[in-house]
């Protein structure tokens, strides 16, 4: 795949705004472009994956399954957005599984080479962390919000419902 | 001294004329909300009667109370007026014991209006939360009637589930009527094809928009109007461009019983529709 | 207006004998005479049907947290400075019917209060009180919304004043620019002497009733007794309250720790905000018949200091008394400016004497001024 091509799509990408033009090269290096059509599996919950992915086109889901309850659907991402974190700051285990829900095209970095970079640079390292951290912020913000649950109806004058259960304590 | 008095009395307003109203039909929206289409029973009054999209009225159910209810109604003309209210409390939950054709009090309307005139060239975007859709929804109608005076229009709604998106077998007209409309929930299951997540989160990832010259208008409960508010900023939007519809406890609609006030505003009076940077001060101080 | 331009040019003197002319003269041309008299060891605002009623001979002596009436070496007839009551209290009545809603033929009808506002006559009103209705016509008639009641009852209202000849510990009159002596805003003023009064006219209403009653040209000794007694007034008062900058210096510390150390005191009881001539915070109830076809809404008086005050759907606002004593003291000294060009605060220290934690806003502001950044240039 043309290089110049990947490194194209990465300068459009949101999560690169402003990032010098010499790191993304570099990034153009360890990356290459995907389809994924509407529906397809780019990765499940619980396995492995050494790629992080970059959202171009369409939309992609984050599911997590809980018994009882099947496949809860956690967040929707779009164009410009991060996918796959695990893989460069985790384990590369999967914490969700994400799927396409409209024909979407992807950024694929594979992991490794990625963290080899940053480690041998680390002024680079420093601009993609920065992105991620950022990124990730912004995810646990949302979270928060999507955890105070904003739009329940509550009785009128409870306060929000807060419930531990035995055995929950630290 | 006396005088003085006296002239500014004679120009007064009188805070409590109420108008019996008549309930015209009752629409089941969602869970817990329902749509009154309010009918003035006094013709001169309902002719005489105007309001401008984000204004309110108090409705009046004699011995449980009165509530502040935003008009929701998107029509530009119409024989009653639509009030979309959530059972919230005591007053809203005797609402729902009312069957068409019965009587209720109504003052209004109060406060102050969406800026429709300042969206004139500009690209707007609505960004609402759960219930916080109906005080837009006029707001909408205006930016559909006389549609090239605008420019693109985005509505972002969030809310809580798929089955609580209200008025959504609206949002084909709307669309055809030239206003993206970008709904999200906080939660579905894996059957739900749209977005799911905050509304500030489709804010960020709004592609098609001027930001720096345009309008953006929000309601919904305060702390996603922050966290909205923080994400337009990122974005690019002024903050004199940047209006909330704000709640309170509001008693006598006109600034005069105190409970709503917050810092030097009246929210019944000088909001509900601010400013942002009117209110920026207030909203991050904790219980203010 | 005339009577006090000049010196003291146009005065007169009414003997302590001629008085009760006064009353009958006020009563004949309907008024309700409401005037300071002794209640329950207070010295309280009623009806005044003569002279008898007035606290002849009695003080009050306060400081923060107490208020006691004591006797007086003299017989003076207004040798008090300010009780728990204020004028609020007729101007702003609580509880008091606003609206009346009843079924007929199935429909609810709504009307306003039929109010047959009472025409009163205040005596005794004292120049920190005069300035409180002042702050009160701000709010209640001179918006595009008026308050019925109060404009009913305002607009008929005579006010003779009677000038403080002693402060209180508590009196801080002369920080906030509204005393201790009586300018303007009245139809008559008085300064008490051990015989008699000197008479100021302040409208044509007041001059036109000082004509009915037998009263002689003021002399020079009697204006210049008069003089001394307002000036004792002045020289008692001791406490102050530093204004410069006060909107910005609160509204700028709104986290301030003081806030926390207030809160520790302070038993959110709302004593403040009742004796407070300005507050107006008012709430509706619904009173209905049995059958529930007749509903009256009652309005009463309510405080910033009750946790309901605040109360939205899913939780109170101001949930804390931090929250509430920080919402009560910014209102009356910062964003009352705000809202209304004008302090809510008249130096009376109602405030002060009726807090049972004996809490003074002066020594608040103090504090807060006192490790805050001083902000240049404010007003």
């Amino acid at each position: 795949m043309d290089v110049e091509h990947v490194r194209y799509a990465l300068e459009e990408l949101r999560f690169l705004a402003e990032v010098p033009s010499e790191v993304i090269a570099r990034l153009a290096d360890a990356a290459s472009l995907q389809r994924a059509a509407s529906g397809s599996v780019i990765f499940r919950e619980g396995t492995r994956n050494a790629n992080l992915y970059l959202l171009r086109k369409g939309k992609v889901a984050l599911d997590m399954k809980v018994p009882g309850r099947g496949s809860v659907r956690i967040l929707t991402l779009g164009p410009g957005e991060m996918i796959g974190w695990s893989a460069l700051l985790g384990e590369g285990k999967m914490t969700a599984g994400a799927v396409a829900l409209d024909d979407s095209e992807l950024v694929v970095i594979d992991s490794h080479g990625l963290l080899r970079l940053c480690e041998s640079d680390h002024h680079f390292g420093f601009q993609i962390m920065r992105r991620m951290a950022a990124a990730l912020a912004q995810r646990l913000v949302a979270t928060r919000l999507q955890l105070l649950d904003l739009f329940a109806d509550l009785p009128a004058g409870a306060a929000a419902p807060v419930r531990l259960e035995p055995g929950d304590g630290p | 001294m006396r005088d003085a008095s006296r002239s500014a009395a004679a120009a007064g307003l009188r805070p409590w004329r109420t108008h019996t109203v008549r309930v015209r039909e009752i629409l089941a929206e969602v869970e817990g909300v329902a749509t009154y289409d309010l009918a003035f029973r006094d013709e001169s009054a309902g002719a005489a009667y105007r309001f401008a999209p984000g204004q309110f009225n108090m409705l009046y159910l004699p011995g449980a109370g009165e509530c502040a209810i935003s008009i929701s109604e998107d029509r530009a003309t119409s024989a009653g007026y639509r009030h979309t209210v959530r059972v919230a409390g005591n007053v809203t939950k005797t609402l729902t014991g009312l069957r068409p054709g019965d009587t209720l009090g109504l003052r209004g309307p109060f406060g102050t209006s969406w800026p429709i005139t300042d969206c004139i060239g500009r690209d707007v975007v609505l960004v609402a939360g759960g219930i916080g859709l109906a005080p837009l929804r006029p707001a909408i109608g205006s930016l559909m009637r006389n549609a090239r005076q605008f420019g693109r229009r985005h509505l972002l709604y969030g809310a809580r589930s798929p089955e609580s998106l209200l008025y959504w077998r609206q949002y084909e007209e709307w669309s055809q009527a030239g206003i993206r409309v970008h709904t999200t929930v906080d939660r579905a299951d894996s059957r739900w094809t749209g977005h799911v997540g905050v509304a500030t989160l489709l804010l960020e990832r709004l592609d098609a928009i001027d930001a720096r010259n345009a309008v953006l208008m929000c309601c919904g409960p305060e702390v996603m109007m922050r966290f909205t508010i923080a994400a337009a900023l990122n974005r690019g939007f002024a903050p004199d461009r940047i209006w909330v519809s704000l709640e309170r406890n509001m008693q006598c609609g006109v600034g005069l019983c105190g409970h709503c006030q917050m810092g030097g505003e009246f929210v019944c009076r000088d909001g509900p529709v601010f400013r942002y940077d009117r209110v920026a001060p207030f909203l991050d101080v904790e219980a203010f | 207006m005339n009577g006090h331009s000049g010196a003291d040019a146009g005065q007169r003197f009414l003997h302590k004998d001629r008085f009760p002319c006064l009353l009958e003269q006020l009563e004949a041309m309907g008024y309700s005479v409401i005037g300071p008299t002794l209640d329950q060891h207070a010295i309280v605002y009623d009806r005044i049907r003569s002279v008898d009623d007035l606290p002849r001979g009695w003080t009050d002596e306060q400081q923060p947290g107490s208020y006691r009436v004591r006797r007086r070496t003299d017989d003076a007839w207004f040798g008090y400075v300010v009780g728990p009551h204020s004028w609020k209290g007729y101007l702003f009545p609580t509880p008091v019917v606003i609206a009346r809603a009843a079924r007929e033929g199935g429909d609810w009808e709504f009307k306003e209060a039929d109010d047959a506002p009472p025409k009163f006559a205040f005596l005794g009103v004292r120049a920190c009180e005069i300035a409180a209705i002042r702050v009160q016509d701000r709010v209640f008639l001179a918006e595009s919304y008026v308050d019925p009641i109060y404009e009913g009852r305002r607009t008929r209202a005579l006010i003779v004043a009677v000038n403080c000849e002693q402060a209180a510990s508590t009196c801080f009159c002369p920080s906030m620019g509204t005393g201790p002596r009586c300018t303007s805003g009245f139809d008559l003023a008085l300064t008490e002497l051990s015989d008699g009064f000197v008479v100021e006219v302040g409208t044509a209403e007041g001059a036109a009733l000082l004509a009915t009653l037998d009263s002689s040209e003021a002399s020079i000794s009697q204006l210049r007794a008069a003089q001394a007694a307002r000036r004792s007034a002045s020289e008692q008062i001791e406490r102050s309250l530093d204004t410069r900058g006060l909107r910005d210096l609160l509204m700028d510390n709104l986290e301030h720790p003081r806030w926390d150390e207030t809160a520790s005191r302070c038993l959110s009881c709302a004593n403040c905000t009742m004796v407070c001539p300005t507050c107006f915070c008012g709430s509706v109830e619904e009173v209905s018949d049995l059958a529930g076809g007749r509903v009256e809404r009652r309005r009463r008086w309510d405080s910033c200091f009750n946790i309901d005050f605040s109360y939205m759907n899913g939780g109170h606002v101001r949930d804390s008394i931090r929250s509430r004593y920080r919402q009560w003291l910014t209102h009356k000294l910062a964003s009352w400016n705000d809202q209304f060009g004008t302090s809510g605060c008249v130096g009376c220290g109602r405030c002060i004497t009726w807090c049972p934690s004996g809490i003074d806003l002066t020594e608040e502001v103090l504090a807060i001024r006192g490790d805050a950044p001083v902000s240049e240039g404010s007003s």
